[in-house]
């Protein structure tokens, strides 16, 4: 019985004006986005090549010097787009898209284009990814609304029920209709999407199986949406009122939900502002942590420790570079505080992340856009996969330049030199883009979040079933 | 002398909406091949009586029958024998008759040929040219005939009309109430409740005027004349009867 509802709602959906105008209207707002962003993607890209390689090349000629000195001239690292980041560019506004590698130091990354942006882009910042996780829903309940009060208003309820329609099946088979129909409007979207960023980029099975899932997600998206339009429409007699409480809803998901998210996770978990972060790390530094005594009981400790490795008295006497050595020792300890705070720093925006999920009870909408940023590889549990990769990278070429200025020099002397070759022979940056698997992972609690919002709208649905009334 | 067994059939009818009485105590009995016309002002009653055969509302007291059984305890009975046709057919605007005719028989279980369809949309008195054009260009008649189509699609036993004719003008009045009067000729009993006077007397077997919920007359169409009918009815709306 609900093949026949479907095919008519489909057709109906169709023939129906206002879903080949907003189809229409849809293509070409998200094309517009899609385009921008995806070339703002490209040169993006193209601009970390040419800068990672020039900054490379200045690394790999620097002249004979002290490898630690060399150390200091840092090497920039970028974190790689994935090609669906032209549809959700995400955290990408407003993380850093490089991170300096230095000695001594753990850095944050650098270069947000939200703060490189002119003013007046901040009034146009919205992305493709907006349009389907906005426009779309709204698309949808403006042909949706009515969808059983109109029929109910037009009087073909009383004819269907005169036939003994079970209420069930026509409010399934008109949501299954309803959700071709938008499927075949957003198709053109998909496949627009989906041949541009395969000639533009080059895209891995990974991205494609990223954008494969993309769109599956989107698909349960709209159905919750649809189905809740829909159960709306048989619970409340009059359309003008569905339309009303539909609107609320869908107001409350896109902007109060974010709001009231990003305010509770602020009261209840604030960032410390950058000044107390450093300053803290600073102070551990100097005061140590977990008793481990201030930097200068630890240098005392430390140097006694290796005049009696290596038997000497005096650390003039030692067969290796002293000053590296120590130096070493000091960068181990500092690395140790950065972990810690860079640890709690991004337990907090974690934190931060789970409280704004209490806002989800308004709506699935922070669900989706956290699961679409997981995808796109724009989210924290990727900015943090790729910081976590850079920092082993940072501590391997940082010791590697330690490990020659200690065996090239003796005692307290600092003679160590390096040359051309020695810079040469630094691997690259080869930074391993986590799966789909790690992204399906990191929003694993947002899936859930969409899941139980599909079963409540599922059951809202066969709930207003009971409810239809001719 | 043997009195054909009652297809619809209402005995002792009560239906109240919150506190107000549409219906009261109404016992109807309506065999096959009879055409049925309730007459009554506005509010008396008419239409509340056949959305209980529909099963749009449930009785207060008393009940409702279709060839025996009651539709509130066996609603898949009003699928199965029972054809309707509101005052204004609802088709759905986006489609033809044809696809409203296949659609709506579809749902009802009634499996139709392009043939078969076009046959029923014909038959109704639809033109063929206007099988596959958009029910939204349809006039209030060629909609009627398309709900004409969909009940004689289903081989309904009872048909329920609520004032078909309204709208209508004379010429398809006419032209549906012969529709009407064949359809009753093959042995369908029909319920219609109407305003117009002219269409009860030329249509029904028997004719019954309701007020403020209650049957107050009841008669053979053939024992009365157009002027005499008009009197009966006009004293029970001015309350002279």
């Amino acid at each position: 019985m609900i093949l026949p509802i479907l095919h008519k709602e489909f057709i109906s959906t169709l023939r129906d004006g206002r879903l080949l105008l907003l189809g229409i209207a849809l293509l070409l707002v998200f094309s517009g986005f899609f385009l921008a962003s995806a070339y703002e993607l490209q040169q993006l890209r193209q601009e970390k090549q040419v800068v990672g390689k020039t900054a490379k090349e200045q690394w790999n000629t620097q002249s004979v010097k002290n490898p630690h000195q060399a150390a200091h001239y840092g090497i920039y690292v970028f974190k790689p787009d994935s090609p669906v980041a032209a549809i959700d560019p995400g955290l990408r506004p407003f993380t850093g898209q490089a991170l300096w590698l230095e000695p001594h130091k753990r850095n944050l990354t650098r270069f947000s284009p939200a703060t490189d942006q002119v003013l007046a882009n901040r009034f146009g910042q919205t992305s493709a990814s907006f349009v389907l996780y906005a426009l779309l829903p709204l698309l949808i309940l403006a042909l949706t609304f009515n969808s059983v009060s109109k029929e109910r208003e037009q009087g073909t309820l009383r004819m269907l029920h005169s036939l003994g329609i079970p209420a069930k099946e026509l409010v399934f088979g008109k949501f299954l209709g309803l959700l071709t129909a938008f499927t075949l409007v957003l198709t053109p979207v998909i496949a627009l999407a989906g041949v541009f960023l395969m000639q533009q980029f080059s895209f891995t099975l990974d991205d494609s199986l990223r954008l494969a899932t993309l769109v599956l997600v989107f698909l349960v998206y709209y159905s919750i949406f649809t189905a809740l339009a829909i159960a709306a429409s048989t619970f409340f007699n009059s359309s003008r009122i569905t339309l009303f409480c539909l609107l609320g809803f869908w107001l409350g998901c896109m902007f109060i939900a974010p709001r009231l998210g990003a305010f509770t996770a602020a009261v209840l978990s604030p960032n410390p502002s950058a000044n107390e972060f450093w300053n803290a790390i600073k102070q551990d530094i100097a005061q140590g942590i977990n008793n481990d005594g201030n930097h200068e009981q630890r240098a005392q400790a430390f140097e006694q420790s290796i005049l009696s490795q290596y038997g000497v008295s005096r650390k003039e006497d030692l067969p290796v570079g002293f000053v590296s050595l120590n130096r070493q020792f000091n960068d181990a300890y500092s690395s140790k505080v950065h972990e810690l705070h860079f640890d709690r720093l991004r337990d907090n925006f974690k934190t931060q992340q789970w409280l704004s999920h209490v806002a989800s009870w308004m709506g699935p909408s922070l669900s989706i856009r956290a699961v679409s940023m997981s995808l796109a590889g724009m989210d924290l549990a990727h900015q943090r996969h790729f910081e976590d990769a850079a920092e082993q990278y940072r501590h391997y070429f940082i010791n590697l330049t330690e490990d020659w200025d200690r065996e090239r020099s003796h005692g307290t002397e600092r003679s160590a030199k390096g040359a051309e070759t020695d810079w040469r022979s630094v691997q690259d940056f080869e930074y391993q883009v986590p799966t789909l698997k790690f992204a399906l992972y990191s929003a694993r609690w947002e899936l859930l979040i969409l899941s139980a919002w599909l079963l409540i709208a599922l059951n809202l649905l066969t709930l207003s079933a009971r409810r239809l009334n001719p | 002398m043997n009195i054909p067994p009652a297809v619809l059939l209402a005995q002792n009818l009560v239906v109240n909406y919150k506190q107000h009485c549409a219906v009261e105590q109404l016992n109807l009995s309506i065999p096959r091949g009879c055409v049925y016309a309730l007459l009554g002002g506005n509010g008396a009653g008419k239409s509340t009586t056949i959305s209980t055969f529909l099963t749009f509302n449930a009785p207060t007291s008393g009940q409702v029958l279709i060839e025996g059984e009651s539709p509130h305890q066996n609603p898949k009975l009003v699928r199965a024998k029972l054809a309707y046709l509101p005052e204004n057919v609802a088709l759905y605007e986006l489609l033809s008759g044809f696809e409203n005719l296949k659609y709506f028989c579809t749902l009802a279980g009634i499996q139709l040929t392009r043939d078969q369809a076009h046959s029923l949309l014909l038959d109704s008195g639809l033109q063929l040219d206007a099988h596959n054009k958009r029910v939204a260009t349809y006039s209030k008649g060629m909609r009627q005939k398309v709900g004409l189509a969909i009940a004689s699609a289903k081989h309904a036993i009872a048909m329920l009309l609520d004032e078909p004719t309204s709208g209508l003008d004379p010429s398809a009045a006419n032209d549906f109430a012969q529709r009407i009067r064949a359809a009753a000729d093959t042995g369908m009993a029909i319920l219609m409740a109407t305003h117009d006077l002219f269409n009860a007397k030329q249509v029904a077997d028997r004719i019954g005027i309701m007020k403020n919920g209650r049957l107050v007359e009841e008669f053979d169409a053939l024992s009365v004349q157009h002027d005499e009918l008009e009197q009966k009815y006009l004293a029970h709306a001015r309350g002279l009867a």
